[in-house]
């Protein structure tokens, strides 16, 4: 008689046992969230009261002008960079700066540039220097009616996402010796750069940028914090309208946020697929891919590629040492460029009471570390042929509304007791943790090389020791990053937490976003630089340890 | 048409990969430079054509037709180049990569040099095609007529046959070397094997 081989891994019954953990902790919270969502869209009257709102259209119109003109800007301004910067001497250190802006929350971003452009911040301060203004000038920047300040925080944020998506790719082995050869054989034929990365780079690039983009376009139309600190006000952004009913007491107006919520979602699904469709048209005029070589470029868009990306970084800086001075600043009368007197009694309140910064932190480690465990339990137990239905959770997690996705969460906490209890707040944070670092990490973990492994096995290593001292030490850059992505991701978590917390906890960003409408700004300044500097440190943390040993300084 | 070189070194940082390499190399003569791997083959393709990737650089003249080439942008020179593998564009049908290298002008012009040059490597019809649906020898083909049909005034072959195999070669070789000839092109090829030099051509060593 004749056995069977023994097979590999994936032969293993209780082994694919451990791929239940992310079944229980992220694809079910996930999927009964969705039905719940779902569920509170069928409510007739809500729509009936939704119709009513003489807000509505205004707003909705004011939610996809803010998302279009972020996404068209922030890509172009990404496409440019990037174009401009691609192996040129910097290429190889953009990962840091791009990281650390990255790791910066959204929110902490709107608050800080609002301290900046408002009519008595520094902007104003720095103009009043030469114009000899005395008082502040009467601009309409924070709140500005077009939506153009929050327009502005997206770009600045969503920048260096779009970037680091495109240098993800760029980067990848294959792609980089395909459009090496490309570009040689395309110079060699007479193209310029500018022609190279119009006619081959980008027709290959942008189908991988599809679901970025479209993530990107849904975030900046429904973003709740950013807008509330930064955003139009009469009227409001519809994301910002669905909110507040959302958090009212009466059941009549929350069945109308939920109905408003529903709307923003498929006007954007509508307008995605729209430009989408437009995009095809336009780019399916083929010849224009292959029109000859021109002498020389007409437009050399890719021009200052440094200075621009110099400048974008400088925002940050700015913003970041703005913030640090005003939360010392007891006294900081018009126009002077440095307060008149500095005190540190912002940070002794937050001292007194760092419960809010506490439960940030709690938050952030535990989810972390918990997605990080659901994830490799993940991939080492599972077919790889699995993995596309975690990738489409995941995805789908992140282009679904939050605003959608929370509210059908809260109704589903309701029902099973989770609102205002710890371990609900731990779910509504695990879910877009999980869902980031799964994506983020499914090819790097998928492409190891097999045959260390097998190597491995023929110098009769054990798997464990295989997994602890060869496989985690080779994927210890992409794991530390993603770390630091997902412990920046549960960190800027407003509106599931502000949810499910329902009172009874506080963290950083529900804490920031509740002083920005009030007038102690060394306090809002304080809480922001709190809510911005772990992930910076977690992120540069994960940059130094995740640095191979032969790599110098 | 000729192409002449005059004194070329090349370097990685202080570190000399060849030295003061002259050659002139007449119209259609196709000269051959040998070397192992590392000898700096490929580096001399790359000043020539003037793309020579920053950790490197490189001294020297290239001169096209009596004109001084050594500090025009590389897309302005003229020179045509086929590599190992054939770099056609993945996101293009044949009949546009072949497109891609013709000068501009009417596009009946465009698309009938585009028929004529298919007629020639024997691939009538196949215009629309993507590229990975063709085989190796037939994808060898589009690439050698993409770079002619930009008319380049001197050639540089980046040991473009060794892919190939072996049934294939000697056939692939044949027809590149005769379509460089018939349009007197002057031609540098880069190879470590033997088999590739043409009859009675010149033969460097570096």
């Amino acid at each position: 008689m004749v056995g069977p081989l023994r097979q590999g891994v994936t032969g293993k019954v209780w082994r694919r046992a451990f791929g239940s953990p992310i079944i229980i902790l992220f694809v079910l919270p996930l999927v009964v969230s969705l039905l719940f969502a779902l569920g509170a869209a069928f409510d007739l009257s809500a729509w009936q009261l939704l119709w009513a709102h003489p807000q509505l259209w205004p707003a909705l119109g004011l939610s996809i002008f803010t998302g279009l003109m972020s996404v068209l800007l922030s890509a172009s301004l990404a496409i440019i960079i990037v174009a401009g910067l691609y192996l040129s001497g910097w290429w190889p250190r953009l990962s840091f700066p791009i990281g650390a802006m990255l790791a910066m929350p959204h929110v902490a971003l709107a608050i800080g540039l609002s301290f900046l452009i408002m009519p008595s911040g520094f902007l104003a301060r720095s103009v009043a220097l030469f114009s000899g203004w005395t008082t502040p000038p009467n601009w309409i920047t924070n709140h500005d009616p077009y939506g153009l300040s929050l327009i502005a925080a997206l770009v600045l944020k969503e920048t260096p996402f779009l970037m680091w998506i495109l240098i993800s790719i760029l980067n990848r082995q294959d792609v980089r010796d395909n459009f090496n050869g490309q570009r040689a054989v395309g110079l060699s034929l007479g193209h310029t750069m500018t022609s190279i990365w119009q006619r081959l780079y980008l027709p290959q690039i942008v189908p991988k940028l599809v679901w970025p983009l479209f993530v990107v376009f849904a975030y900046a139309a429904t973003v709740v914090d950013m807008a509330l600190v930064i955003g139009p006000t009469q009227p409001p952004t519809l994301a910002t309208l669905v909110w507040a009913d959302i958090n009212d007491s009466q059941v009549l107006n929350n069945a109308r946020g939920a109905a408003g919520a529903w709307l923003l979602t498929v006007a954007i699904a509508i307008v995605a697929l729209g430009v989408w469709g437009l995009a095809n048209v336009i780019f399916s005029r083929r010849e224009w891919l292959t029109v000859g070589p021109a002498p020389r470029a007409l437009i050399k868009v890719f021009f200052f590629a440094r200075l621009k990306f110099s400048s974008l970084i400088s925002v940050y800086l700015i913003i970041t040492v703005l913030l640090v001075i005003l939360s010392f600043a007891a006294l900081w009368p018009f126009p002077n460029l440095w307060p008149e007197i500095l005190s540190i009694s912002a940070w002794s309140r937050v001292g007194l009471d760092p419960s809010a910064f506490f439960t940030s932190g709690v938050l952030a480690v535990s989810t972390t570390v918990t997605a990080f465990a659901l994830v490799i339990a993940w991939m080492e137990t599972q077919p790889q042929m699995r993995d596309k239905y975690v990738t489409l959770l995941s995805a789908t997690a992140l282009g679904v509304p939050a605003i959608v996705l929370a509210l059908g969460q809260y109704r589903a906490f309701l029902q099973l007791g989770l609102t205002g209890s710890t371990f609900g707040l731990f779910l509504a944070h695990l879910l877009p943790v999980t869902a980031y670092m799964f994506i983020v990490l499914v090819g790097p973990y998928r492409s190891f090389d097999s045959r260390w492994q097998a190597s491995a096995s023929g110098l009769l290593a054990s798997f464990p020791r295989f997994f602890w001292a060869i496989k985690l030490p080779l994927l210890k850059a992409p794991l530390l990053a993603a770390s630091a992505i997902g412990f920046a991701v549960s960190f800027g978590q407003y509106v599931p937490a502000q949810l499910i917390s329902a009172g009874r906890y506080s963290t950083l960003p529900m804490e920031a976003v509740t002083l920005t409408s009030g007038t102690n700004r060394p306090l809002t300044a304080a809480f922001t630089l709190l809510l911005m500097v772990p992930p910076l440190l977690v992120f540069m943390a994960a940059a130094h340890f995740g640095k191979s040993r032969w790599s110098k300084l | 048409m000729s192409l002449v070189l005059e004194k070329i070194s090349a370097y990685l940082g202080d570190t000399r990969i060849f030295e003061s390499l002259s050659l002139t190399i007449e119209p259609g003569e196709i000269v051959t430079v040998m070397g192992a791997s590392g000898s700096g083959k490929t580096t001399l393709l790359a000043a020539i054509a003037g793309d020579l990737p920053t950790p490197f650089y490189a001294v020297g003249k290239v001169i096209l037709n009596g004109h001084d080439m050594s500090k025009v942008r590389p897309e302005q020179r003229r020179i045509g180049r086929l590599f190992q593998d054939d770099l056609l564009f993945p996101h293009l049908t044949v009949g546009e990569n072949l497109l891609f290298g013709v000068e501009r002008g009417p596009k009946a012009m465009r698309t009938m040099q585009m028929k004529e040059a298919l007629q020639r490597i024997d691939l009538v019809g196949l215009e629309n095609r993507a590229p990975h649906t063709l085989s190796g020898g037939q994808r060898s083909r589009v690439a050698l007529m993409r770079a002619l049909l930009a008319k380049p005034d001197a050639m540089l072959l980046d040991e473009p046959f060794s892919k190939l195999d072996r049934a294939l070669r000697a056939t692939i070789r044949d027809y590149t070397y005769a379509h460089l000839q018939e349009r007197k092109i002057p031609t540098l090829l880069v190879t470590h094997d033997f088999e590739d030099v043409p009859k009675a051509g010149r033969v460097i060593h570096v």
